[in-house]
């Protein structure tokens, strides 16, 4: 099938993306687009393939179906080493750190700072272990030894550190898959701030999340899915917080944005 | 107390002084020990059973270690009567380090002494012929232990082992020590319950323990008679154990008493070494390892002997070799039954290709031969690893399938009951003429070895010691000793490459000169893993030879290289992180990018090809083979892998972990050979030690991760 990129000036634009595990059909055609520096809130209930969805972007699952054009051209997003080659960093909700690793050696994990003697190359230790711990505080962790081994660390603790990483090493698009969810209050309004001065610095941010006060803070469009399909996009001057949950939970649109969604389909 | 003491109150308590005078009185008792060892009071080493004043080697290097300790003792308690903050640290470590003298030395009693209870213990033996093959001792007179005897003397044993053991875990931290050190608090606070009834039987101990050192009752039936040298050790470790530990106690509570003391003892001994351990993945086989290894070296005077341990080297050198890969793959999360069927192979190749023939290249020399041979280890470690990554089923069964289908190749291709045997199909050994260009090219490589470390090494020792020094300058007289020490690693690194060129140098110009300019025939199979008779040649410089009954392999060196080298690619390299990500969460380590199943692929071919060489070194050592050779060594490597601190499930382990539980596995095969068990329980005991030590690495783990 020949797919054409729909949203011209998309950073990312995902077409009619099926995903099928085997006889299980968690993706079936949703259309996923995220303009240059703009924050989507990727919302949707427990199940609906949020995390599918992301995880096709970033390679960790192959596509059944679909087509994926990023900064303007076709890509084959075959693994996640394709999609940090892109500039794409992900927190993931459940693939975040390697518990029995240290601090710095999760941090620099797929991407190691080496220093070559001869032909063979070393881990720059040095490097290391000041930038990770240069690069966490940044993000307001403070940590005395990167060499801690990550196990030993408190679950909001471990979510500052995976953030801290993708905050570090992305350069066009963040993926942030729940990553508040095992975090304070405070911690979470730092993780709110970075994605606006992400943005600021000119890069795109997906947000998931069950916390709808959340993502309503920061973000520009909200795309809901709903069982595999998506039920559409909502820009965030359309609707309220209140609809945007109401759509999440009942899977319906309601009939005053049925019709503006439609007529906005129609303009583009 | 010492606060007092430090500030030279008049008040100060009798215990700073007490400590002071203590320390200097283990100065003296220091000089005293090397004294008395030198003149054969306390003989150790080889004939520990015997009265001797000829001095042998053990005994020299304690002389040595105990003057040296009596002048750091000496340096402490000066530093202490001059009221130097500094001092109390060092008197810290030095009381350590005293009651682990003096628990060594009394260990050095009980163990051999519950050996040979344990020895009795359900066997139908003559004491006699013990005592008979005890060599030192066959002259005295023979005893007879009756059953009651010998629980006394085992109930004894056990009572002042646990005792020891309790005081050294549990006295020397404090009872409440949850503490974080870096975060990580070292030791779960036992329960109280358990607390109070170890202490009992603590107190019980050291009073046995006290008796005996008294002479008033033998710690085991006719002991006075049989060894008059024990009872000196008792006396020396009590010496040293129980003051050292009063000292050490008194020097602790310190801790309570105000910031700036606190500071100037921070890092305890207690502490330091268990942080040292919380860091290593094979710190269960560390101890295991001192403490397997102390247990033999007492128990049996053969077991330091050249020979014992050249054996047990050369025996576990090809499986440490093996032991390595099976490492790497543990780690990434796999599993690999098939390594002794691989070795199987290889082994029939190379042997194979030297006698009968490869397809294309016709019959091969041995080089060629076993290069070709590796390679077919590595299809075969492919093969596994490809069918691990392309079915996903669990590599316990994939491997299991291989194991039985690559034995069925060495299975089919020699007939039953036979051997391929070189000297079947060749009259002589293969010989190489080696060139003394060879030697000249090897002394380059080597000098270019040491002019890089002295390149890398040298410049840091030394700005570390000029820093220690310019420290010591800002700071009064504070750090005089670590600045001295300091200088004297640089020196003596300075010393030991000085030492290496000059080798180097003279081996070369011995190769250059004319009278070494011929060409030198080496045995092929020598080269892998022949029997090294000396070090250097016989015109050369620090030329040493070898024990001639000491069977030392060459593969044992290799095994030492490859160790290195994989150590270094495991912790220093891209490469060895993804391995420990592969193996300690799959989804995550792929979600960062890495590429898991050629991390699994490139570790199977590793075992495959470290089996590989592992099977040239087996055949060249002994040029035959049957068609179950390797047969069991999976699990032989595995245990060596699991004792050595790596994880079943994944994501832990360390290639100096693999060394460690070879080692352990070799020192058990050669130690308890050398104590007297039967073989026929040799099995059952390495069980019961494997068991140990995996739960020994899972409390240490458990210990580390809290
Ligand atoms: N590897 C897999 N194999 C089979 N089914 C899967 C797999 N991964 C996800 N699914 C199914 O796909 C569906 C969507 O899962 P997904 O994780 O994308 O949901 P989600 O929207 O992220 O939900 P949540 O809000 O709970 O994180 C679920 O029903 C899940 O069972
Ligand atoms: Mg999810």
């Amino acid at each position: 099938m020949e797919y054409k990129q729909q949203n011209d000036n998309a950073l990312v634009d995902m077409i009619d993306i099926h995903k099928y595990f085997g006889s299980v059909q968690v993706l079936r055609g949703v259309d996923f687009h995220v303009d240059r520096q703009e924050i989507v809130g990727l919302l949707g209930d427990n199940g609906a393939g949020k995390s599918t969805l992301i995880k096709v972007l970033t390679g960790f699952h192959s596509l059944t179906r679909g087509q994926i054009y990023f900064d303007g051209e076709a890509v084959d997003i075959e693994s996640p080493h394709d999609a940090r080659e892109l500039g794409i960093e992900t927190v993931h909700q459940d693939l975040a750190l390697v518990p029995l690793m240290s601090i710095a050696r999760n941090f620099w994990l797929g991407q190691e700072p080496t220093y070559s003697v001869g032909p063979f190359k070393f881990l720059d230790k040095q490097k290391m272990a000041s930038e990770s711990i240069g690069a966490l505080a940044d993000v307001g962790i403070h940590i005395r030894n990167s060499e801690e081994t990550v196990g030993t660390m408190s679950g909001g603790e471990r979510q500052s550190i995976a953030i801290g990483r993708a905050v570090y090493f992305g350069k066009k698009l963040l993926i942030l898959d729940e990553p508040t969810s095992a975090l304070s209050v405070g911690e979470t309004q730092k993780v709110l701030d970075y994605t606006i001065a992400a943005k600021e610095k000119g890069m795109s941010v997906i947000f998931i999340t069950h916390n709808i006060r959340h993502v309503y803070e920061v973000a520009d469009r909200f795309t809901i899915i709903e069982r595999g399909h998506k039920l559409g996009d909502f820009y965030k001057s359309e609707v309220t917080e209140t609809e945007v949950a109401d759509m999440i939970v009942t899977g319906q649109i309601p009939e005053r944005l049925r019709l503006y969604d439609e007529a906005v389909g129609e303009e583009s | 107390m010492m606060q007092a003491y430090l500030e030279n109150k008049r008040d100060a308590s009798n215990i700073g002084t007490f400590v002071t005078f203590l320390t200097l009185g283990f100065a003296v008792l220091g000089v005293v020990i090397a004294y008395l060892v030198a003149f054969g009071w306390m003989p150790l080493g080889e004939r520990a059973n015997t009265l001797r004043s000829d001095i042998n080697i053990v005994e020299t290097i304690v002389v040595i270690a105990s003057l040296i300790y009596a002048l750091c003792c000496a340096r402490t308690g000066i530093g202490l009567l001059q009221r130097e903050k500094s001092s109390l640290r060092w008197s810290q470590w030095m009381l350590f380090i005293t009651i682990m003298i003096g628990a060594a030395i009394l260990l050095s009693v009980i163990i051999p002494v519950g050996l040979k209870f344990a020895l009795l213990l359900g066997q139908d033996i003559d004491l006699r012929a013990i005592i008979n093959n005890d060599p030192g001792v066959s002259d005295l007179a023979p005893l007879a232990l009756s059953v009651g005897e010998t629980l006394i003397g085992i109930s004894l044993f056990l009572i002042a082992l646990l005792s020891l053991l309790t005081l050294m875990v549990f006295i020397i931290p404090p009872l409440d020590v949850l503490r974080r050190i870096d975060g990580i608090s070292m030791i779960v606070s036992p329960p109280r319950r358990l607390i109070m009834a170890i202490l009992v039987v603590m107190a019980v101990g050291v009073i046995c323990i006290l008796i005996a050192g008294a002479f008033v009752v033998p710690l085991y039936p006719g002991m006075t008679t049989i060894r008059a040298a024990d009872n000196h050790r008792l006396l020396a470790g009590l010496l040293f154990f129980l003051p050292g530990l009063l000292g050490y106690r008194f020097v602790r509570q310190v801790e309570e008493e105000s910031d700036e003391l606190r500071r100037a003892i921070a890092l305890t001994p207690g502490k330091y070494i268990r942080s040292e351990l919380a860091k290593s993945p094979s710190a269960g086989a560390i101890i295991g390892f001192i403490a397997i290894f102390m247990s033999f070296t007492m128990a049996t005077d053969l077991f330091l002997e050249p020979s014992s341990v050249a054996s047990f080297l050369s025996n576990v050198a090809t499986k440490g070799i093996i032991a390595i890969g099976v490492t790497y793959l543990m780690i990434s999360g796999e599993f690999d039954l098939s390594v002794g069927s691989i070795l199987g192979v290889t082994a029939l190749s190379f042997m194979n290709f030297m006698t009968h023939g490869a397809p294309v290249f016709g019959v091969m020399e041995p080089i060629p031969a076993a290069l070709l041979a590796i390679f077919v280890a590595f299809i075969l470690g492919a093969i596994n690893g490809v069918l691990l990554i392309t079915t996903r089923i669990p590599s316990f069964i994939v491997t299991l399938g291989t194991m039985l289908a690559f034995r069925a190749i060495t299975l089919v291709a020699i007939a039953g009951g036979r051997i391929l045997r070189y000297s079947d199909h060749h009259d002589a050994l293969p010989v190489i003429g080696v060139s003394n260009l060879v030697f000249m090219a090897l002394v380059v490589i080597g000098l270019g070895i040491v002019g890089f470390t002295a390149y890398r090494v040298l410049p840091v020792w030394y700005r570390q010691a000029a820093r220690a020094w310019s420290i010591r300058e800002n700071n009064g007289d504070f750090g005089t000793t670590t600045a001295i020490v300091r200088t004297g690693i640089f020196l003596l690194t300075l010393l030991v490459i000085i030492i290496a060129v000059v080798w180097l140098v003279a081996v070369f110009s011995y190769h250059s000169s004319a009278g070494g300019g011929q060409i030198v025939e080496i045995g092929y199979f020598g080269l892998f893993n022949g029997r090294v008779q000396s070090i250097g040649s016989e015109g050369d410089f620090f030329h040493m030879s070898i024990p001639r009954n000491a069977n030392v392999r060459l593969a044992i060196v290799w095994w030492f290289i490859f160790v290195a080298i994989f150590h270094v690619i495991l912790t220093n390299t891209s490469f060895g992180n993804s391995i420990f990500a592969t193996g300690g969460n799959e989804g995550a380590a792929r979600a960062q990018g890495v590429n898991v199943d050629r991390v699994k692929l490139q570790n199977f071919a590793i075992v495959a090809i470290l089996t590989g060489i592992a099977a040239i070194y087996e055949t060249a050592r002994n040029p035959g083979v049957d068609p179950l050779k390797g047969e069991g060594w999976e699990l032989e490597v595995i245990a060596m892998t699991v004792i050595g601190g790596a994880l079943l499930t994944g994501g832990y382990g360390s290639v100096v972990g693999s060394l460690l539980g070879a080692l352990i596995f070799g020192m058990l095969q050669t130690g308890l050979v050398l104590v007297g068990i039967e073989s026929r329980l040799f099995a059952g005991t390495i069980g019961a030690i494997i068991i140990a030590a995996v739960v020994l690495n899972t409390l240490v783990r458990g210990a580390q991760r809290n």
